[in-house]
């Protein structure tokens, strides 16, 4: 099953890069939000990144989030691992995070708090919490499912001189939001911005990246902002150093490195 | 000069009437140009430090400043499929509705939970799954109440009560929204109860129905004023004459007042009844224009006379309540300023009435049917025997003066001792009656929650990271037990609490884990797991983003100003008894401490206003006399009502609140047109006729009469206002019918034996 998922996957980039100037005519608006995803979530086989994220609020006070973040794939829009080691705020120091996400059910995930030593289960069946008090829920930072929404074309316009597809996508389900709208380009299939409507129909959060950077051959949206319209707080994340395809075991994701940050790949 | 214009007037009768209509006109054009603003809060300047420092904290910590509150409450206990049901369907209804904070709405199906399970931590809405079996509901009680910070804010001690907390905008209309939950709840339906309650909704209700009360009473009272006018006068005329210069200085002031482009105010929608009180003072020249007709027998010569005798102590008493007024202007508070201001236009406006358009409808007035009104009153005076009451309460006065001058003394004394007894307080929600929606829903809620009022205590320092010591924390939490002894606190909430939760979800729920943590490491990871798991709002609530500083909430069950000034004083003594370190300090905050300020601000700058315009008004009596002796004089039938009225309220013991203190202004524009009447129509006649008592005796006849009617006229008024449905209405329509009743007697009886023994 997985694998006629990466399949299907591959396929789509092929057709991607095959026919980079006129996608719109041959891919469905599904399509594109698709090859979006994994060019998003899923880029490379594993990744490491060292990411700086400041909690902006409304008055301009700040809170840093400073962690390492390891994510391996295990199937192309499906099974993913993350490992996260925080370094600052100081006073959580090693404190570390760990979420097996699955195709088909809720994600597990882990937390360590080194205070008292003690690594529990969280039980995530809240997926559109924040993560770690950032403006970014869970489903934000590791994906939503694609059968989860359904899409249309609004329009393809210029987005900062680039062009892009304008999707819209409406929730099948119950979600975090009504409607999203995504400006994805046409070139890279990154989401350039992103705009979240609440109950009330009303604008409320917006996200954006500003600096797309090639790393390796593979396109990563290294500073991207999210904006809570409503409540003027933002968070602004920034990847400080990022590498692909690395090579990371499988026996990084799991309690005995929850304890102890594995010093080979975190310094 | 007052004689060219009046006599103008009686020579171009319909010139007058013309341009008086023209300018009318001109004012009523400005009418469409009407803002309204109903909110009281507005009473202080958006740059006042209460206003700025709740906004500071507001946003710091952010918190919204309105907050509605939704109880339901099930006799049966709210933990049951149906109702759980009802809450989250109630909740995503509200969500919905444009003006709500929606991110921040927390009832029992947005809260978060950090609980047990097992092995694993887990996070949710309370009301994630609505839970069917009966095993499920236990779990969820048992859930709520190890949760002490859900206790009495999510769910009652007795299980039969719940609560949504429904943030709005601060542009958004609280009784607008409320009304739209008030329909949701409809279409839920029982056997739930749902009571509303919050200051939003008091406020913007309280605003919107003192609106329509005043669009609803002053034309009854103006339709009263006219009857009882009628009564007296028996002329159609002369009542249209005296609810015309009403209604024309309500339409120049108010048409100034929008024309210039401020907002109607709630102080300044009382202007027409205030306006249509002060030009009854016009009754004074139809009363003297009946004495004189009767004796000259030529309408355009008793015109001409009336006006001569009546023009200067109609000028003076005019314009002593117009200075009155104006110098409300002196005080802090702007809408009490403008209101001041634009009744003094709206004065001047009567007095000029008064020479212009009062003798032009005169002179057009049917010399028949004023004999036809003349000789009903002649047949009734005949048959009180010549002599009319108010003459023999002349001689009665004038006889028992000594008896009359203790009674007075005594009284006064007493009711000074009664005004050291007034508790001054302001309390918004018993503006309403009891049986109202708004104070029962108020009073449910605060039996079976934690408080429908907040008030907020921060916690403020400079040193980042300061909030994760375990000393502050311990600090924070020995001063929420401190704050619960009051009790009318019911609930208080601070970052201690998280933390202290948090310690003993991860020690396996033990209770004995509900404490602080000793390590400052521990207690910051504990916040970073809420950071990672709730909703991150809950803590910023509580701290700061730097945590440099903390917010006790602190729930109270009164919106008496009165308790927030006494949790003042108890973080006082504490700090005072427990040293903080230097550079920290507590400063109170929310919605309760503003209320108390506002109290304090409002109430003393109208206070202090009022007591400026006393000095300012004996000045004015002195110079218009010419002399210190008469200017006391005048003065003492408006000192004595105010006196005595203020002695009343503190011996019944009714609180001094924004309605009481608005009283005061009133008798400004009374109790001295009664003696400015009298002392200057007595000296007129003194000077005529060199008999001190015949004088007195013919002044409480004559001019007396027209006091009466004046009187008369104004309780009726004011009486009506007993049937509203705000109880600042009833007050004042009681206290008016007395201050009448009060500034007529002792315009009547106290000052011509005080005048017969010190002249």
């Amino acid at each position: 099953m997985r694998n006629i998922k990466a399949l299907i996957m591959i396929l789509v980039l092929g057709m991607v890069w095959a026919k980079p100037s006129f996608p719109g005519d041959t891919l469905t608006p599904e399509e594109i939000v698709r090859a979006c995803y994994a060019n998003f979530y899923y880029a490379g086989n594993d990744m490491k990144a060292r990411i700086l994220m400041k909690l902006i609020d409304k008055g301009g006070q700040e809170r840093i989030r400073e962690l390492t973040m390891l994510r391996k794939n295990y199937a192309e829009g499906g099974g993913q691992k993350y490992f996260i080691y925080f370094h600052q705020p100081s006073d959580v120091k090693n404190t570390t995070f760990m979420v097996y996400k699955y195709p088909d059910r809720d994600d597990d995930r882990w937390l360590f708090i080194p205070a008292i030593n003690l690594v529990k289960r969280i039980a995530a069946n809240d997926k559109y919490s924040s993560f770690v008090g950032s403006d970014f829920s869970y489903e934000d930072v590791s994906g939503r499912k694609i059968q989860e929404d359904s899409y249309r074309l609004l329009k393809e316009e210029e987005l900062n001189g680039k062009s892009c597809f304008v999707i819209e996508s409406l929730p099948k389900g119950s979600a975090e939001y009504t409607k999203r709208i995504s400006w994805i380009d046409k070139v890279n299939y990154l989401p350039l911005r992103e705009e979240f409507y609440d109950k009330q129909n009303e604008l409320y959060r917006q996200f954006e990246a500003f600096e797309i950077k090639d790393i390796n051959g593979i396109p990563t949206a290294t500073k991207t902002v999210m904006k809570n319209v409503k409540t003027g707080h933002r968070t602004e994340v920034t990847f400080q150093s990022t590498e692909y395809n690395l090579g990371i075991g499988d026996d990084i994701f799991s309690e005995r490195y929850l304890r102890r940050r594995p010093t080979e790949w975190i310094k | 000069m007052i004689k060219r214009i009046f006599g103008f007037s009686v020579e171009h009768p319909k010139l007058i009437i013309l341009l008086t209509l023209i300018g009318t006109c001109v004012f009523l054009w400005q009418f469409p140009k009407i803002k309204i603003d109903t909110d009281p809060k507005h009473m202080l300047p958006t740059t006042s430090p209460v206003r700025v420092y709740n906004d500071e904290v507001d946003r710091l910590f952010s918190l919204h400043a309105d907050t509605i509150v939704l109880g339901i409450s099930n006799k049966e206990g709210i933990i049951n499929q149906n109702t759980l049901k009802k809450i989250a369907l109630i909740t995503q209804s509200v969500l919905k509705i444009k003006g709500v904070i929606a991110q921040d709405v927390l009832s029992l199906s947005t809260v978060n939970d950090v609980i047990v399970k097992e092995d694993s931590l887990e996070v949710r809405p309370l009301l994630d799954n609505i839970p069917e079996t009966k095993s499920e509901l236990e779990t969820m009680k048992k859930v709520l109440y190890d949760n002490p910070m859900l206790v009495d804010r999510f769910i009652s001690k007795d299980g039969k009560t719940t609560a949504i907390y429904i943030p709005i905008e601060p542009a958004a209309n609280g009784k607008a929204i409320a009304d739209l939950i008030r329909k949701i709840v409809k279409e839920v339906g029982s056997p739930e109860e749902y009571h509303l309650a919050g200051d939003p909704i008091a406020r913007d209700t309280f605003g919107a129905q003192m609106f329509m009360q005043m669009g609803l009473f002053s034309p009854i009272s103006g339709m009263v004023m006219c009857i009882a006018l009628f009564f007296m006068f028996r002329n159609y005329t002369l009542v249209f004459t005296n609810m015309a210069v009403a209604m024309i200085s309500i339409f120049w002031s108010l048409g100034l007042l929008i024309g210039m482009g401020y907002p109607v105010h709630i102080m300044s929608s009382m202007m027409p009844v205030f306006l249509m009180a002060i030009s009854t003072d016009t009754v004074h020249i139809f009363n003297e224009f009946y004495f004189r007709f009767r004796e000259v027998k030529d309408k355009r010569r008793a015109v001409i006379e009336t006006m001569n005798t009546i023009a200067k102590p109609v000028f003076y008493s005019d314009l002593t309540t117009a200075v009155g007024f104006a110098s409300l202007a002196t005080g802090a508070i702007v809408p009490v300023k403008i209101f001041g201001l634009f009744v003094a236009f709206g004065t001047f406006v009567i007095l000029i009435m008064s020479y212009t358009f009062v003798p032009a409808v005169l002179m057009l007035i049917k010399e028949s049917s004023i004999q036809k009104a003349l000789k009903r009153e002649d047949i009734k005076q005949d048959k009180a025997q010549s002599t009319s009451w108010l003459v023999k309460l002349g001689n009665f006065s004038l006889s028992k003066r000594s008896a009359i001058l203790k009674i007075g003394l005594i009284l006064m004394a007493l009711s000074i001792i009664g005004i050291s007894q007034i508790h001054v307080n302001n309390n918004m929600v018993s503006w309403f009656k009891a049986k109202s929606e708004i104070r029962r829903s108020d009073k449910i809620l605060n039996k079976e929650l934690g408080g429908t009022s907040l008030a907020y205590f921060v916690l403020d320092s400079d040193k980042e990271d300061l909030i994760k010591e375990p000393s502050t924390l311990r600090y924070i939490e020995a001063l929420q037990r401190q704050l619960e002894e009051n009790p009318l606190v019911g609930k208080t909430t601070s970052v201690a609490d998280y933390v202290k939760h948090i310690n003993r979800v991860l020690h396996q729920n033990d209770p004995r884990f509900e404490v602080i943590p000793d390590s400052k490491e521990k207690i910051a990871q504990y916040l970073f797991l809420m950071e990672m798991s709730a909703r991150p709002n809950d803590l910023n609530n509580v701290v700061d983003y730097p945590f440099k500083k903390a917010n006790i909430w602190v729930q109270v069950k009164t919106w008496d100003a009165g308790v927030m000034r006494k949790l003042i004083q108890a973080v006082q003594k504490y700090t005072l008894n427990h040293p903080l370190p230097k550079s920290l300090k507590f400063k109170p905050a929310g919605i309760a401490y503003f209320n108390m300020v506002w109290n304090d601000e409002v109430l003393w700058g109208m206070i202090s206003s009022f007591l400026a315009s006393l000095v300012l008004v004996l000045g004015l009596l002195m110079f218009e006399y010419r002399s210190l002796k008469w200017g006391i004089i005048s003065f003492i039938p408006l000192l004595a009502t105010i006196i005595i009225i203020y002695g009343m309220v503190g011996w019944i013991g009714k609180d001094f609140d924004m309605p009481i203190s608005v009283l005061s202004t009133l008798s400004l524009g009374m109790a001295i047109d009664f003696a400015i009447h009298f002392v200057s129509r007595f000296k007129q006649r003194y000077k005529e006729v060199p008999n001190l008592e015949e004088a007195l005796v013919w002044t409480v006849g004559r001019p007396g009469k027209g006091i009466i009617r004046n009187a008369i006229l104004f309780a009726l008024g004011f009486a009506v206002m007993m049937f509203a449905s705000l109880t600042p209405y009833i007050t004042v329509g009681i206290f008016m019918a007395l201050i009448m009743v009060l500034s007529s007697i002792a315009t009547l009886i106290y000052l011509p034996a005080l005048i017969d023994k010190f002249f």
